[in-house]
């Protein structure tokens, strides 16, 4: 069945996605976090004894499926090619932007918006930021912004990151090397099975279907074309009536235990950071690793960009703290943004505008 | 609901080139408009040129004029 040849089926492909995310967040994934990929590359990281936060240690099993299905899906229908060469660094430092937004606003675009389906009204003040950088980075595209073209390279290339994804998967099965959270956020999880399972189906789903975050926005800003934001109106939709249908809606800002914060500011910015670096990367975290799956190694680069990133956040305190309830005292807790990550942020935007004005067409081909 | 037609569909290395091509065509007059890249022809999500069958000749010639490569030109239903 071919899942991208209409409107109605894009939708569809963002129910079956939403129906993934709402399983896993039923059988055990953290509250409002059924899929994120930043906070599931941040675990991952953690697990692989990147940085020593020890409540957010956990090998996903959905960041490798994600990978792994999209390059199955890629090589079983001829979609997979090797390529490389366009600006491997500037993509390194891209990827570290994404992650370091990500982690201050506590989520990436996917995570947004099943925040924004439970009733996180600071995900919906985000979206203000997210949909000012991705219109930040159209502008970009619109002025000449081009990191070059990539090149076809040795078929093998393209496949390392998914084969680096089942060491990961073989050592987290097989063997007691990597770290596993006891408590907090990287202790939740559902089945090792079910969770690869799922992601396996998301990666498929996502190839297949060319879900991206900042891609909708992007093509709704230069095109007005709305075939991208039809897939995440589906998963949207469906995170909705799951979150309503279990009592996991809670409609407010200072919500405890749901992992956010309500510092406006920074949510903006953080998202705005993430909305930019991704359209001048070419597609959200989602995106980046099914572009890595299917054998970009640029994306790949991308990818380890955030993985960097990921640890840098939690060993130089970047990495914001959600608004939790006091189990003492009973009092609410506000969670908020870290002076070192309010830097941080600052600095990714001015590294995006760098980034984003002085990489031009005629210089890049 | 617009009835889908058999079309000429350039696709590009870079989103620049596609942004390029945009502006040139705009300049010079040439038919067609900018689409995301149709899932039947590529894997990637960029952006791609859309224009009529008969329009080939003229659309390699602006290419040409501005110095851009495309990377593959197809005909497809659109």
């Amino acid at each position: 069945m071919n899942l991208s040849d209409s409107k109605k089926k894009l939708a569809l492909a963002g129910v079956l996605c939403g129906l993934v995310a709402a399983c896993l967040a039923y059988f055990g994934n953290p509250a409002n976090m059924a899929f994120c990929i930043a906070c599931f590359i941040r675990d991952t990281a953690g697990a692989l004894g990147f940085h020593q936060a020890e409540v957010v240690q956990y090998a996903r099993p959905e960041i490798i499926g994600l990978v792994i299905g999209a390059f199955i899906i890629s090589v079983a229908t001829k979609e997979y090619r090797s390529t490389a060469g366009s600006s491997p660094m500037i993509r390194f430092i891209l990827g570290m932007v994404i992650m370091i937004g990500s982690l201050i606003f506590l989520g990436c675009p996917l995570r947004m918006v099943i925040r924004m389906s439970a009733g996180d009204l600071n995900a919906w003040v985000a979206l203000i930021g997210f949909v000012l950088g991705v219109g930040t980075g159209a502008f970009a595209l619109k002025k000449g912004f081009s990191l070059g073209r990539a090149h076809e390279t040795n078929k093998e290339n393209g496949a390392v990151l998914p084969v680096l994804m089942l060491g990961i998967l073989i050592l987290a099965t097989c063997s007691t090397l990597l770290k596993a959270s006891e408590a907090g956020p990287g202790s939740l999880h559902a089945p090792i099975i079910m969770s690869l399972i799922g992601g396996l189906i998301f990666g498929a789903l996502a190839q297949k279907s060319r879900m991206c975050f900042a891609g909708g926005i992007r093509d709704a800003i230069l095109m007005k074309n709305f075939d991208l934001l039809t897939i995440i109106a589906g998963l949207f939709v469906v995170m909705l009536i799951f979150n309503l249908a279990t009592g996991r809606f809670v409609l407010g800002f200072n919500t405890p235990g749901i992992i956010a914060h309500s510092n406006h500011l920074w949510n903006i910015l953080g998202m705005y950071a993430v909305g930019f670096a991704a359209v001048l990367a070419g597609g959200c975290p989602l995106r980046q690793l099914i572009l890595a799956g299917q054998g970009s190694s640029d994306s790949a680069v991308t990818v380890l960009g955030m993985f960097f990133a990921a640890a840098l956040c939690h060993n130089f305190g970047l990495a914001s703290s959600g608004t939790a309830m006091n189990a003492e005292t009973g009092e609410l807790v506000a969670g908020a943004v870290t002076p070192n990550g309010k830097v941080a942020c600052i600095i990714c935007i001015i590294a995006c505008f760098i980034i984003a004005f002085t990489n031009k067409r005629e210089q890049a081909k | 609901m617009r009835k889908k037609e058999l079309k000429l569909v350039i696709t590009f290395h870079t989103t620049a080139d596609a942004m390029a091509m945009e502006k040139e065509c705009k300049k010079v007059g040439a038919q067609g408009r900018m689409i995301p890249v149709p899932r039947s022809i590529s894997a990637g999500c960029g952006l791609s040129w859309c224009a009529p069958l008969e329009c080939r000749e003229e659309l390699k010639n602006v290419m040409q004029g501005i110095g851009l490569e495309e990377e593959e030109i197809h005909e497809c239903m659109v």
